[in-house]
């Protein structure tokens, strides 16, 4: 049988890796620039663009459209972050694939060992796990989720992705 | 399938973990323990019939360590998650 789902590789965005504790990434930052910190482990919370993802203990992944890198990249200055933060523009180091369809629940539990079930992941969940043995961020989209990988996994995962949808 | 405890993801599938060993005893002094002592801190591997404490590293979610009992007769994890970092 086949899935009623279907997936497409999304364009490169804009991603910054911030580790260190809240406040001191605030002080460094700005708190007018981030969109505000998920109070919950594994939660995004997104405003004007921006979303940052609590992604695990003093570790957050901001993300925005690719067009906005250098604006971002200008505000963090990564390059003279203060010893007690690390900011990382990790744009291109992962590969975003888009599964949506009636099945996408059926095609993700093929690859994904978390329970993706509303009432376990919600609207404004997103947790690194795995994905077809790999490590992937995954997350909520219109109609499905949103899984990251490091991109040089991004056509392993495109041939995983095809042989699970025939 | 066994599901693991993380101290800052909630249970989740030991496949997201890799095992980091046994806890063992704190290192003794290498002056003043026995060779016998010595030997048996490096070499032996505690291998319980029954509750083992054991570290496990969540490498493929938040890349925390944790530190749970799990029960070498049923696989069950008993007491978890310790300690988190
Ligand atoms: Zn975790």
């Amino acid at each position: 049988m086949s899935y009623n789902a279907s997936f497409e590789r999304l364009p490169i965005s804009a991603c910054f890796d911030l580790k260190g504790a809240e406040n001191a990434l605030v002080e460094w930052i700005g708190a007018e620039i981030l969109p505000g910190f998920p109070t919950e482990a594994n939660r995004r919370r997104s405003a004007d663009g921006l979303s940052l993802d609590h992604v695990g203990p003093r570790h957050w992944l901001l993300h925005a459209d690719i067009d906005r890198e250098d604006e971002l990249n200008a505000a963090l200055r990564p390059h003279l972050a203060p010893a007690e933060v690390s900011i990382v523009r990790i744009s291109d180091t992962m590969t975003t694939f888009r599964v949506a369809g009636a099945d996408v629940a059926h095609v993700l539990a093929i690859g994904c060992p978390l329970d993706l079930h509303e009432t376990a992941f919600p609207e404004d969940a997103v947790t690194f796990t795995e994905f077809f043995g790999q490590k992937a961020l995954v997350r909520r989209c219109a109609g499905g989720f949103d899984v990251s990988v490091e991109q040089s996994y991004g056509d392993m995962m495109e041939d995983c992705l095809t042989r699970a949808l025939r | 399938m066994m599901l693991i405890p993380c101290p800052f993801c909630g249970h989740r599938n030991e496949s997201e973990f890799a095992y980091g060993g046994p806890v063992k005893p704190d290192r003794p002094d290498p002056h003043a323990a026995s060779d016998e002592d010595w030997v048996d801190w490096l070499t032996t591997v505690p291998n319980p019939l029954g509750p083992v404490e054991e570290r496990w590293w969540h490498v493929k979610g938040c890349g925390t360590w944790l530190t749970i009992w799990r029960d070498t007769r049923t696989h069950c994890v008993v007491e978890g998650s310790g300690d988190a970092g």
